[in-house]
C-alpha cells in the first residue's frame, strides 16, 4: 500500500505490506529511501509501540480525515496521509483551488470581526475573533487573497463548523 | 473541625479539595450543571446537587442555588476553589449571613482586595512598592492623556476588576491610547461587568513572581515563600515553579518579598490562604500587583517544596483553628515545577479543543503528581475552560525537577483531542528556559521565533509509517457515551484504589 505523507509541511512517499511484521519504504526528495522490516503493534487506541533497527519507539496518533499529528517522545509531528491515486485525481479535476470557507471550530460567539468585504488580506491575518471555552480565538485567513463575503455577525452565537468569511 | 463540606466548583481544582476533604475524613458534597453529570468530580463525591443548565452563569456562578444546596445537605461550609464564585463578596457575604462558613477570607477583605484600586492603596499604605500609575479608574480619554503623559510610555491598561489577562492591553505610543483604552475597557465590561480601566507604567521584560500567605483568625500569619510564573501566553501562566530560580540566586529577595506579602495581607485584615502577586525588574526590584483572595492553580508547587497541604490549612483555618506553623519553621526543600494541561491545539494558535478523550496514559513514578479533572470516556465541555489537569515534579535540584517533568511529560498522553502536551515538552528542552532566562513575554516571543526542535530521523520516518498505517483503519465509530455509562469501567476502580 502506498501513501503519501506530508509530514511538518514535507511531502514523503510511504510504501507498506503486512500486518504486525511491516515491510516498509520511506522515500523522500533528495534523501536515500529507507526501507526495512518493523515490529508495530496497536498497543492502545492510537499508540503504537514499534521496534525497528534495535529501537523501541512509542507512537502516539491523532487523525481525523487523514490529518492530525503523531507525537513521539519529544517529537511532534503534524502530518496529512493522502492516497496518492486520489491527489491525482484531485489535482487534474482542477479541486483546492480559489475560494476557502473560515469555519468556526467549535460552538461559540462572534466577538469581533476584524476585516471589511473586498478587503485584500495576507495568509494569516486575523480575521473572525470567536469566544469559546472562556478565551478569544481568531480566526485567520488560510490564504492570501480578497475577502469577498462576511457571514458572521458581532456578537452572534455560531455553532461548530458554521462559515464565518469567505477568501478568494 | 466540619463534619459536611460542599465544594462549589468543577474540573481539576474540584477533584483537588474532594480528595483533600476525604483525607480528613469531612463528607463532601459535589455541585454540577447539565454539561457536568458525569464529570469527575461529581464521581468521587459523597453527594452531589444539580444547580442548573451547562452555562456558568446559570450554574457554577449561581450563589444562590450554590448556598441552598449547602444548607439542603446539612454542609457547615463551602469550598469555592478557585474562578466562579471564589472571589465574590458578595457570596462570601451570603454565606457569613446564612451561617454557612466560607472557606477563604473574610467578605471584607476580598472586597478590598478585589478592587485593584483598592488594593494598591492598601499596598502603598502598608509601605510596599507599586508599578507607577493611575490612583482611580480613567474614565475619558483626555484623562487618559494626561496620566499618560505624566507617568511616560510604554503604558499597560488594566480592567479594574479583572485578571487572567482579560482587559489589559500594552500602549507603546500615545496615538494608540484612544484605541487600547475603548478595547480594554469593553472586554472589561464584557468579562467582569465592570468597564473601569487604570493605567500603570509598563515594567518591560518583568517577571512574574508571587507571594503564598496564610493565616489564621486569630492574627497569626506567615509567607510560604514565592512561585515563579514568568512562563505565560497572552497573560496566561502555562509553567509555575517554586523557589523561583531569580529569587534562589538571591537570599534576601525571598525574605524582603515574603515580609512585603505578609504586610499587605495584614493591611487588608487577611486571614486563610492568599496569594500576593510581583512585578519584579532584572535587578531584582519588586512591585505589588494584586492580591488573589483565593487558593491559586498552581498551589501544589508550594505544597511539594514546603510539605505543607495548603486545602487542608485552608479548612483547619475556617474552622476556627490556630495555624501551629511558625515562620521560621517553614523549609524549603528542593525544586518543584507544575505544567497546566490545556485541551488546546498548539499547532493551531492554542485554539480550545473540546470533545470525547478516548484514551489517557498518566503519568507517574518518583516525584510526580497529577491533579486531573478528567478520564478517558469523558467529553470535556465546551462551556468552561480548557485546563484538564496539572502535572507536577519534585525533585532535589531545579535541573533535577525539569527533567523529571521531561520524563513525566513523555509519559503522558491524551487521546482524542487536542492538547498543549508537546507545547511543554518543547519548553522543558529551551536553553533559556532550563537556565531561568525568562520573562512574563517570553513564550510569545518564543512562539514566534523558536528554533525547529532537534530533528530525529529514525522517529520522523517510523512517524510518516504509523501515520500511514492508522489512516488505512477505519476510525472507530464512537456514539457520543451517554452520561454514567462510560465504558471505562476500570476507571471507578483505580480510583478507589488511588
Amino acid at each position: 500500500m502506498k501513501r503519501q505523507v506530508t509530514i511538518n509541511g514535507r511531502s514523503v512517499e510511504v510504501e507498506f505490506e503486512g500486518k504486525e511484521q511491516i515491510r516498509f519504504a520511506h522515500r523522500a526528495p533528495g534523501q536515500p529511501e529507507v526501507a526495512g522490516e518493523a515490529s508495530i503493534l496497536e498497543v492502545e487506541p492510537g499508540i503504537y509501540s514499534v521496534l525497528w533497527s534495535g529501537r523501541s519507539f512509542e507512537a502516539r496518533v491523532l487523525l481525523n480525515a487523514g490529518k492530525g499529528v503523531v507525537d513521539i517522545g519529544p517529537h511532534h509531528y503534524r502530518v496529512e496521509v493522502a492516497d496518492p491515486r486520489e491527489l491525482a485525481a484531485a489535482s487534474t479535476a482542477g479541486a483546492g483551488a480559489g475560494r476557502q470557507e473560515i469555519t468556526a471550530p467549535m460552538p461559540g460567539r462572534v466577538i469581533r470581526i476584524l476585516v471589511e468585504e473586498g478587503q485584500p488580506v495576507q495568509a494569516g491575518q486575523g480575521i473572525v475573533v470567536v469566544e469559546a471555552m472562556k478565551m478569544q480565538n481568531e480566526m485567520q485567513s488560510p490564504k492570501q487573497g480578497t475577502v469577498v463575503s462576511i457571514r458572521a455577525r458581532e456578537g452572534a452565537s455560531v455553532a461548530a463548523s458554521e462559515v464565518l468569511a469567505v477568501v478568494e | 473541625m466540619f463534619r459536611k463540606v460542599l465544594v462549589a466548583n468543577r474540573g481539576e481544582i474540584a477533584v483537588r479539595l474532594l480528595r483533600a476533604l476525604r483525607e480528613l475524613r469531612i463528607a463532601s458534597v459535589a455541585v454540577y450543571s447539565d454539561a457536568d453529570r458525569a464529570a469527575l468530580h461529581v464521581r468521587m463525591a459523597d453527594e452531589a446537587v444539580h444547580i442548573g443548565p451547562a452555562p456558568s452563569s446559570e450554574s457554577y456562578l449561581r450563589g444562590d442555588r450554590i448556598l441552598e444546596a449547602a444548607i439542603a445537605t446539612g454542609a457547615q461550609a463551602i469550598h469555592p476553589g478557585y474562578g466562579f464564585l471564589s472571589e465574590n463578596a458578595g457570596f462570601a457575604e451570603a454565606c457569613e449571613d446564612a451561617g454557612v462558613v466560607f472557606v477563604g477570607p473574610s467578605a471584607r477583605s476580598i472586597a478590598a482586595m478585589g478592587l485593584k484600586t483598592e488594593a494598591r492603596q492598601m499596598a502603598m499604605e502598608a509601605g510596599v512598592p507599586v508599578v507607577p500609575g493611575s490612583e482611580e479608574p480613567v474614565r475619558d480619554l483626555g484623562r487618559a492623556l494626561t496620566i499618560a503623559g505624566e507617568i511616560g510610555y510604554p503604558l499597560m491598561l488594566k480592567a479594574a476588576a479583572g485578571g487572567g489577562g482579560k482587559g489589559m492591553r500594552r500602549v507603546y505610543r500615545e496615538a494608540d491610547l484612544a484605541a487600547a483604552l475603548r478595547d480594554a475597557a469593553s472586554e472589561a465590561q464584557r468579562s467582569f461587568n465592570n468597564g473601569d480601566v487604570y493605567i500603570e507604567k509598563l515594567v518591560e521584560n518583568p517577571r512574574h513572581i508571587e507571594v503564598q500567605v496564610l493565616g489564621d483568625k486569630w492574627g497569626h500569619m506567615i509567607h510560604l515563600g514565592e512561585r515563579e510564573c514568568s512562563l505565560q501566553r497572552r497573560h496566561q501562566k502555562l509553567v509555575e515553579e517554586c523557589p523561583s530560580p531569580f529569587v534562589a540566586m538571591r537570599p534576601d529577595l525571598r525574605h524582603a518579598m515574603g515580609e512585603a506579602a505578609v504586610r499587605v495581607a495584614r493591611a487588608g485584615g487577611y486571614y486563610n490562604a492568599g496569594t500576593v502577586e510581583f512585578l519584579v525588574d532584572g535587578d531584582g526590584r519588586f512591585y505589588f500587583l494584586e492580591m488573589n483572595a483565593r487558593l491559586q492553580v498552581e498551589h501544589p508547587v508550594t505544597e511539594l517544596v514546603t510539605g505543607l497541604d495548603l486545602v487542608h490549612w485552608q479548612l483547619r483555618i475556617a474552622a476556627g483553628e490556630r495555624l501551629s506553623v511558625d515562620q521560621y519553621a517553614v523549609r524549603w526543600n528542593g525544586s518543584a515545577i507544575e505544567c497546566r494541561i490545556c485541551a488546546e491545539d498548539p499547532d493551531n494558535n492554542f485554539l480550545p479543543s473540546p470533545g470525547l478523550i478516548r484514551q489517557i496514559e498518566r503519568p507517574s513514578g518518583p516525584g510526580v503528581r497529577l491533579d486531573s479533572g478528567v478520564y478517558p470516556g469523558w467529553t470535556v465541555p465546551v462551556e468552561y475552560d480548557p485546563l484538564l489537569a496539572k502535572v507536577v515534579a519534585w525533585a532535589e535540584t531545579r535541573p533535577l525537577a525539569l527533567d523529571r517533568m521531561r520524563r513525566a511529560l513523555a509519559e503522558y498522553s491524551v487521546q482524542g483531542i487536542k492538547t498543549n502536551l508537546s507545547f511543554f515538552r518543547q519548553v522543558m528542552e529551551d536553553k533559556d528556559f532550563r537556565d531561568g532566562a525568562i520573562h512574563t513575554g517570553y513564550i510569545d516571543q518564543w512562539l514566534r521565533t523558536r528554533p525547529p526542535a532537534a530533528e530525529d530521523d529514525g522517529c520522523q520516518v517510523i512517524a510518516a509509517l504509523v501515520a500511514a498505517i492508522h489512516s488505512r483503519r477505519a476510525p472507530v465509530p464512537v456514539a457520543e457515551a451517554p452520561a454514567g455509562a462510560s465504558p471505562w469501567r476500570t476507571q471507578g476502580r483505580e480510583r478507589v484504589l488511588r
